[in-house]
């Protein structure tokens, strides 16, 4: 049985599928250490460039 | 399993659960530094005053509202919100000094805020709503009530008059009100 590399069938458990699932969850954690990065960098950007400079509360 | 192996699995989550663990120190600890060295809070503990009698309150008799200095330059502000309206509902304050708004009302809830400053908070019948704050630019800036409180809500809304520290001369008896016409 052979198995051409370009093949992106999961029939037979081959090693090319294997390997994109294995690179998957690198990509996901990428994607959301970013978008929670991202979502971080705005909530302090509005604290210290909006809600602090409109004077201070209590 | 194809992917990666259990132990793998584990030390991802983990990794995640820390990066959470550390976007929530960030916060809370910006939070509780700005608290502590910069004392900013929430506005809150105003007291409790009596709804029925508050025109009638050493406090927020007609007499005492608006704008008035006590003996140490302290600047205080009283208003009154009623449906549907603010008394006074014009107040003067200078820039550059801290001021004390109190506001009540004697029948529902109401709310005000005071455009481009941080100066927010609920007014509810049957307590004092007090927030402490620093106008830093003169202008008029506009306080509308924020909380629904009937037909005529839309049309609830004051002035604050934020003027230099030289142009603020309160009166003999520390008051200070609009100048109107």
């Amino acid at each position: 049985m052979t198995q051409d590399a370009n093949d992106d069938r999961v029939e037979d458990g081959g090693a090319l599928p294997n390997q994109v699932m294995r690179e998957v969850p690198r990509g996901a954690f990428a994607l959301a250490l970013l978008t929670a990065g991202l979502l971080v960098a705005a909530w302090l950007a509005i604290y210290l460039w909006v809600f602090l400079p409109r004077g201070p509360v209590a | 399993m194809p992917a990666v192996s259990e132990g793998e699995i584990v030390a991802g989550e983990l990794r995640w659960g820390m990066f959470v663990a550390l976007v929530i120190a960030i916060i809370f600890g910006t939070v509780v530094w700005s608290a502590a060295v910069m004392q900013r809070m929430p506005p809150s503990g105003g007291g409790v005053i009596d709804p029925k009698t508050l025109h009638l309150s050493a406090e927020f008799s007609e007499a005492n509202l608006g704008t008035a200095v006590g003996p140490h330059g302290a600047v205080f502000v009283r208003v009154v919100a009623a449906q549907f309206q603010f008394t006074p509902d014009c107040i003067v304050v200078p820039a550059g000094r801290e001021v004390t708004l109190r506001f009540s009302s004697p029948d529902v809830i109401h709310g005000i805020l005071i455009a481009g400053t941080n100066a927010n908070t609920m007014v509810v019948p049957g307590y004092v709503s007090q927030v402490k704050t620093v106008f830093r630019r003169t202008g008029d800036l506009m306080m509308p009530c924020h909380e629904f409180c009937g037909l005529g809500h839309s049309q609830m809304i004051a002035t604050v008059r934020v003027v230099a520290p030289a142009e603020f001369k309160p009166g003999p008896d520390g008051r200070a009100a609009c100048a109107h016409g």
